[in-house]
């Protein structure tokens, strides 16, 4: 188990080293750099500019110390934000991010999980099929369609939520319903699906046989069966979050980073990319890796054999 | 025991046994398909969008590209005003147009720029040699509270305030958007951009990460290990950031970088898939027999190992053009979509976003083709896993 941890936590720093390098080589291999603009800039400045973010050095110094500045935790000035660095905007965003992603994530856990449940215990009957029915447009319509027809509805014809910023408690509710709709109609159905599957196994004839409660027999003996293959959608789930993040951080105007991301994206401001880029890239892992930790003390039967 | 006490049975041939005619892989797999009703739905709706992208925009008179402008933000359901027998329309950047009792646009009127007044919210209008007067002061300013209408139309000395009647603007039967382009056309032509993306991607990845799921799979030991360390590692991030890595670095939009990005990084899934179908059909017999026979290894995985996977292969294909259809329409809404003045749902999507509280039909029509594609996609999926993969076959 403990070997097991190790290589998990080595592989993970191999794969943050490989994936800072791609980064840093793509967004230096771009040509023109990053002051080129429409109208040229001089000469001079130019260079001013290359030397005072030191552009000028070769290729090679540039990368080794944005590995030093990494293992530091600085990710290095943003270009077109001029003044702030790059660590500036994860600390300004993250708790707002982190805010209404934990939230979105507890709504996923709290609702999705006894929604499929219960349409489980009820299959074929009206509630069934409208869950499903809800699940199944949470899936299909895109989270930014998802969050304008609430900003539409709920802020602009109804006026019950803002419809920007999080200034207000009524304010999450646009946000966290945006991006935890997709994820929240995945777990619903999926532990709906395996609900189904565990509720036809022989173990819960014989706990119905042996005169256990129907309480007990769905909550100690289904319930607890039926989640495990929930647990391996937490990290999809996390990814989901996070690339919804920029979509919902747009349209709801918060400042998070997936709107400072997007808002890099297109202004071309490739430090802040690629910080935001490694700092995704970095957070997934680790919470991925939570996940498994998690998951290998909640299911037994799981053990991590050597080499796979 | 005498024979006497035994008589013959007749032959009814009751107790015949029935053979079925024997089907092949296919032929059974359709008729298992054509039994799932919401299948059979989703295919008539992904060819009727197939073809609403190939053949309509060469039905209706405009291009994606034209823009009217004239005729600006007009929505699909037109009011109608009528006074004196001319029929008027006021659009919600307070455009006056005329038009047929049907509906048929005829003319925007011109906006007297001598005769408006800003202040006090009311516009004049040159309609020939008369004059048209629109006041909109209504709930706007603040001694005009508390009215049930926003606007007054004057002509002819005659003031109306509700409109007569509602009918479908019969030239624009989606609206028009900011610069004055049939939407209808546009999402036309997005239903082609966005299902073009879609299949191709899909194609591109079903190729590569069919060959080096293959590879993988049936070459094992260190080669599995190795490549199968790579897919690890590029699985390990969420596979959106790489595209969206490669988007920046291709500097922009453009319909081949699109599909040139999704279809660098989504073979990941599909190569695992295909290496875990390959460690267990490699084991079976009639590999073996294959190879003591002195089968080629090309020849074993073309013609031996990847038809007896085609099943779930394909299953995972339906699945992976709805993702992409969403992938691209992601893509292009957070801006890194095809170039304007092409259109794909997801473009237009983000285009009506800023117009949504004045305009929401921009987005409404886009959303809902976004949306009737995914749900048909995985209807066909559902439908095609229960068919190809029994196995798999929910419960």
């Amino acid at each position: 188990m403990k070997t097991y941890y190790l290589k998990r936590i080595f592989s993970m720093l191999i794969t943050i080293i490989l994936i800072t390098t791609l980064t840093f080589a793509m967004m230096h291999s771009i040509p023109g750099g990053p002051f080129t603009r429409e109208r040229p800039v001089p000469d001079e400045i130019l260079r001013a500019l290359n030397a005072k973010y030191n552009l000028d050095d070769p290729i090679i110094i540039q990368y080794l110390n944005y590995m030093k500045g990494l293992i530091t935790f600085d990710l290095g000035p943003s270009y077109s934000k001029i003044g702030t660095t790059v660590n500036d905007l994860i600390y300004s965003g993250f708790p707002s991010s982190a805010k209404v992603g934990g939230l979105a994530t507890i709504l996923i856990v709290v609702l999705g999980i006894p929604l499929g449940v219960i349409s489980a215990l009820k299959q074929n009957k009206p509630i069934d099929y409208f869950v499903m029915f809800m699940a199944t447009l949470g899936i299909t319509v895109p989270s930014f369609v998802i969050a304008t027809l609430i900003i539409y509805f709920f802020a602009g014809k109804l006026g019950w939520i803002p419809s920007f910023g999080l200034s207000t408690p009524a304010s999450y509710i646009g946000p966290v319903l945006a991006l935890a709709g997709y994820s929240l109609s995945f777990v619903s159905r999926l532990t709906r699906s395996s609900m189904l599957e565990v509720l036809r196994q022989d173990y819960i004839r014989t706990a119905r046989a042996n005169g256990l409660t129907e309480l007990s027999v769905i909550g100690r003996h289904a319930v607890k069966n039926a989640l495990i293959p929930v647990v391996t959608y937490v990290g999809p789930m996390i990814a989901a979050i996070l690339t919804g993040s920029f979509v919902v951080e747009k349209i709801f105007a918060i400042n998070g980073i997936g709107r400072y991301f997007v808002e890099s994206v297109s202004n071309r401001d490739y430090t802040t990319i690629m910080g935001v880029t490694v700092f995704y890239a970095v957070f997934y892992l680790i919470m991925v890796f939570f996940v498994d930790v998690a998951y290998a003390l909640l299911d037994p039967r799981i053990k991590f054999k050597e080499g796979k | 025991m005498s024979p006497d006490k035994f008589q013959f049975v007749e032959q009814t041939g009751e107790d015949k046994e029935s053979i079925r005619p024997s089907l092949t892989y296919w032929a059974d797999a359709w008729r298992r398909l054509k039994k799932n009703k919401l299948s059979m739905i989703g295919i008539v709706v992904i060819i009727l969008i197939i073809l609403f992208g190939l053949v309509g925009p060469s039905l209706t008179p405009y291009s994606y590209s034209d823009q009217i402008n004239k005729y600006k933000n007009l929505e699909p359901v037109l009011d109608l005003f009528e006074i004196d027998g001319t029929y008027f329309h006021v659009s919600n950047d307070y455009n006056m147009f005329v038009l047929t009792s049907e509906g048929v646009l005829i003319d925007r009127l011109n906006l007297n720029p001598l005769k408006r007044d800003v202040i006090n919210k009311v516009y004049t209008y040159d309609f020939g040699d008369e004059e048209v007067i629109l006041d909109f002061s209504y709930n706007l300013l603040p001694t005009k509270q508390g009215y049930d209408y926003d606007f007054t139309i004057e002509y002819h000395d005659q003031v109306v305030s509700e409109p007569t009647v509602k009918k479908l603007n019969k030239m624009f039967p989606f609206g028009t958007d900011g610069l004055g382009r049939d939407l209808l056309t546009r999402v036309m032509y997005g239903a082609r951009i966005s299902l073009l993306v879609a299949f191709i991607a899909t194609l591109v990845n079903l190729f590569i990460g069919v060959i080096y799921g293959s590879i993988s799979g049936y070459e094992g030991g260190r080669v599995d290990n190795v490549m199968m360390r790579i897919v690890d590692i590029i699985n390990s991030v969420p596979l959106v950031l790489y595209v969206i890595l490669l988007m920046v670095w291709f500097r922009g939009g453009g319909l081949t970088n699109i599909i040139i990005a999704l279809s660098s990084v989504y073979w990941v899934s599909m190569a695992r898939l295909v290496r875990g179908q390959m460690l267990s059909l490699k084991e079976q017999e009639f590999i073996l027999a294959a190879r003591v026979m002195g089968v080629s290894k090309r020849k074993i995985i073309f013609k031996h190992l990847i038809p007896n996977a085609i099943g779930p292969i394909i299953v995972s294909m339906a699945m992976m053009i709805p993702s992409a259809v969403f992938t691209e329409s992601f893509l292009s809404f957070i801006g890194l979509g095809v170039s304007a003045p092409m259109a794909s749902w997801g473009t237009l999507a983000n285009n009506a976003l800023s117009g949504l509280t004045t305009y929401p039909y921009q987005l409404f029509f886009p959303a809902l083709s976004i949306a009737f594609t995914m749900l048909a996609f995985n209807f066909i999926g559902d439908g095609l896993r229960d068919a190809l993969d029994p196995r798999l076959r929910k419960g």
